[in-house]
Order: C-alpha cells, then structure tokens, then sequence
C-alpha cells in the first residue's frame, strides 16, 4: 500500500479552500502552511499561461529528508507516508535543506496570533489543546494520517470514504485532488494518472514523489 | 519559504534561507570550525606541535558546540548520533566525539609517555577521526542533490583543503615563538594556498557547466551579490595577499597577518558556499 495524489491543475479554481482545510484540520499556526496554492503566470504577452499550483510534501517513496535526518525524527511509515516525530527532532532543519520540494516548514514562534495584539482566538485555544505543535521543529503535510488510520480501522477507504481521506481532497470544490493507493493498479488514482498521463515535479531528484500533476 | 513569493518559489531559482540567515549563520562557523579543526590537527602532527593538537581540539569541541547552538532542541543532542548509516550530519557527530576522546588521549600519551607504541596508535586514530572531521562537511552539503551548487563531489576535497589551509594559518600564528617551525608551516602555507586556489576554481569551473541552477549559484558568488564577498574576502584577502606576504617576508608580523587573512578567507569561503545555494524552481517554464 501507498498512498498517493493525482491533482488535476485545469480543474483547480485557485479557491484555497484545500489551504484552509489542511489548516482548520490540523489547526495549524500563522505562518505554516502544509500546503500551498501557488498562482502566477508564465510566458510572453499574447502567449501567457495562468499557472496554479497546489503543493505539498510529496511523500516520496525515496525521500532525501528521511536519508538526511540525523536523529530519526523523519521516517517513513509502511503506506508510504512520510511523518515527523517531533518528540525526536532537534531543528538542525537538514531535512528542510535536502527537501528539492521546500514542503517543509519550521515551526518558531510559538506566541503568534492569527490576529496579532488581540489574544488567540477560540480555535486557536482548542487547536493549542487538541493538536498541540512543538515549537522549535519541523512540519510537513502527512496526508492527514489521522483520518487515514481512524478509516482504514473502521473498515473505510481512503480516497473513497470521506472520513478515510485527507481534508484537502474532501474540501475541494471541483474534484480537482484524487487520493487513492499507488500499489493497487485498479485504483481510480491509477487510472487517472494512467489515462491523463501524470506527472511528477522534478523526477530528476530521483525521489519518487507520491504526488502527480495533470496538465 | 518563509519570505518567499509563490509566484518566485514557482518559476525563479530561490536561495536557500535556513542555513544562513539568522541563526543559521551558525551553520557557516560550524563547517569552518570543523575544517580548520581537522586540518589542524593533521598538520600539527606532520610538524609534531602539541600546541597545534591542542588548539585542534579545543577547536573541535567549538565545532560541536556551535553545531548545537544551531539546533532549536540542543538538549536533544545525543540523538544525533543515532543515524550513522544515513546521516552524514549524524556521521560527522560522532566523529567529533570520537576525534575529541582520541585526541585528548593521545595529547596525555605525548606529554606523559611519549615515544611508545600506545602514542603512535593514538596518533593514528586521531588523525583518521580528525580527517573526517575535515572532511564531514563537505559531505554534508555536498549529499544534498536538491541544491546543485552543492552537490559537487569536489565539494568535500576542497572543504579538506580548505580546513588543512586554515590549519596551517592558524599553526603559522600559533608557532610565531619558534622562527624554524612557522617558517616551515608558512613555505608548506604557501604551496597549500595555490592547490586551494586551483580546487576552488575548479569546483566553481566545473559548477558552471553542471546543471542551470549551479551555474546560478555559481554567478551569484563570480560576479552577484556575493562577488565582493567572494572576490575581497576569499580571493584577495584569503589567497592572493597572504601568497605575496609570505613570498615576500618572513618576519614575525607579516606571519601574523597573513595566518589571519586566511582564516578569514575560510571563514568567508564557507559563508559564500552556503549563502549561495539555489533551488531549481518547481516549474521549469522560464
């Protein structure tokens, strides 16, 4: 088993919902963001193309964060997915620096607000108590492993099963982000990626991303 | 990322941030600590100083403790060995440990007992140790396939030749008491300074032809941001002035001064190296 993402880019809107889910999920500080909406455009006036994004850790089957870590922080789960035990990590940020991605982010300040001067807001508190981020260390998009474990143990699956798939995917109003498992060939994600030939950013690092793009 | 517009994270080479701003500074003093120590510590036995392999490892230990000074949970330190077969950050740990425990015991063996078996083997082991403390940091950002400058394998060669250049600066300063030793020190100085020069314009040489995002790095250290850095402080100040120094004088002064020039050079060197280091952008459009 390994979990993947296939991410149709014509269907994306550049709405951010998937940001705000991944961040109301995981009730993620200011500054952090797990994933990401990049929109700009590329190309010469009257040949311009709107490039939109959506990014995150690329749970590479061969990931160089896991290789670089020194202590074990960063590992590799059996389905593929690429976590950060923040209990072990020191914040020698090597990890960030060998990511080709930069899907990491580094957790500093752990007083910020998402409205500065005016106290932690009533999400932020119960974020503070229900998933409580170590400051000092790295962060990275887990494909929502949590909702993945919880599923899979009540019979559910992911990429099919709501409750069994990552927020972001859920959350997305024009279907654009398929998740499913890149070991079975008869997967929908397969498919898709079969049929509308995916493709990985940056094979050339040799990292194997989990994660396919489709033109 | 932080710092970083999307629409340049996407399209434009995007400079690497946490090795070298703010406290990441701390990065750049630790891989010249951990040359200068190694390279030290080599040539102080080559020329038999025991102030030299005592200034090495005290510099050593400087190395690890800057190394933890970069790190946001230092008190987690002991974890960092526990990676060696993945991790050259956790290789390069355990080889200051293992460097400090064979220096100091060797030091004791040479000043108590010096002349037996015991010192010889002591030696041996600490110039390994003391080799890969030179040459760990090389390997560190040079196994970083995702930023291009780096990932050279002439990286780790000159980051040794760098650290053995800044050992035999700083033996040079430390033996000024003894004309024979730091004149010797300082003619070895001289022809060690030319090979840095050649390996240094190698590497950037070869960085240029390498891939698009080395020959960005590499522009920005010839002729970017970084050239008055890299052409002052590495190239006049850290070689071509302390060549011309030591060809011309050997009095006591001009040894100093030019023993600290090429400290600085390496200190800068390590600087322009790290501050240099580009990603490719994630989509290869423009």
């Amino acid at each position: 088993m390994r979990w993947g993402m296939a991410i149709e880019q014509k269907r994306c809107i550049g709405c951010y919902e998937c940001v705000l889910a991944c961040k109301a999920e995981h009730f993620l500080p200011p500054d952090i963001f797990w994933n990401r909406v990049l929109i700009g455009e590329s190309g010469k006036y009257p040949a311009v193309t709107k490039l939109i994004y959506n990014i995150r850790c690329n749970q590479c089957a061969d990931p160089a964060c896991v290789k670089v870590c020194p202590t074990g922080a960063t590992y590799q789960r059996p389905d593929g997915i690429v976590v950060v035990d923040e209990d072990k990590c020191v914040g020698c940020r090597y990890c960030m620096i060998a990511c080709p991605y930069q899907a990491r982010s580094f957790y500093e300040d752990g007083n910020a607000e998402y409205f500065p001067g005016q106290g932690l807001t009533e999400h932020e508190k119960i974020g503070k108590t229900l998933y409580p981020h170590e400051v000092g260390v790295v962060q990275k998009c887990v494909f929502c492993k949590e909702r993945i474990d919880a599923g899979l143990a009540a019979g559910l699956t992911p990429g099919v099963d709501r409750e069994a798939t990552p927020a972001c995917v859920i959350a997305c109003p024009t279907k654009a982000i398929h998740f499913g498992d890149l070991d079975d060939p008869y997967s929908e994600i397969n498919q898709i990626i079969k049929e509308k030939k995916g493709k990985a950013f940056h094979p050339e690092y040799d990292t194997q991303p989990s994660i396919y793009y489709i033109d | 990322m932080i710092g970083t517009r999307p629409y340049e994270f996407m399209v434009k080479y995007t400079p690497q941030r946490d090795w070298i701003e703010g406290h990441g500074i701390l990065i750049a003093f630790a891989l010249f600590f951990g040359g200068i120590a190694g390279g030290l510590y080599l040539v102080s036995l080559y020329f038999d100083s025991m102030w030299g392999m005592f200034v090495a490892w005290i510099l050593a230990m400087v190395t690890g403790m800057t190394d933890m000074a970069h790190l946001s949970k230092p008190m987690r330190f002991w974890r960092m060995i526990l990676k060696p077969k993945s991790s050259w950050i956790s290789r390069g740990f355990i080889f200051i440990w293992l460097f400090l425990g064979a220096a100091a015991i060797q030091m004791a063996i040479s000043y108590w007992a010096g002349g037996t078996a015991a010192e010889t083997v002591f030696k041996v082991l600490g110039g390994i140790m003391a080799f890969g403390v030179a040459i760990y940091s090389g390997f560190v950002v040079g196994y970083v396939g995702a930023i291009k400058l780096w990932n050279s394998a002439i990286i780790p060669i000159l980051f040794v030749i760098a650290g053995v250049t800044g050992g035999l600066a700083l033996l040079m300063v430390i033996s000024v008491g003894d004309s024979i030793l730091s004149t010797d020190v300082a003619v070895a100085l001289r022809a060690v300074l030319i090979g840095y020069a050649v390996c240094l314009a190698i590497y950037l040489w070869v960085a240029t032809y390498e891939s698009t995002a080395a020959r960005d790095s590499a522009m920005r250290i010839i002729k970017g941001n970084l050239a008055p850095v890299f052409w002052l402080l590495v190239i006049l100040l850290g070689i071509v002035i302390p060549i011309i120094m030591l060809f011309a004088s050997s009095a006591t002064a001009v040894l100093i001064i030019a023993g600290i020039l090429v400290i600085l050079g390496g200190v800068a060197l390590r600087y322009s190296i790290l501050k240099a280091g580009v990603y490719s952008p994630l989509v290869p459009s423009e």
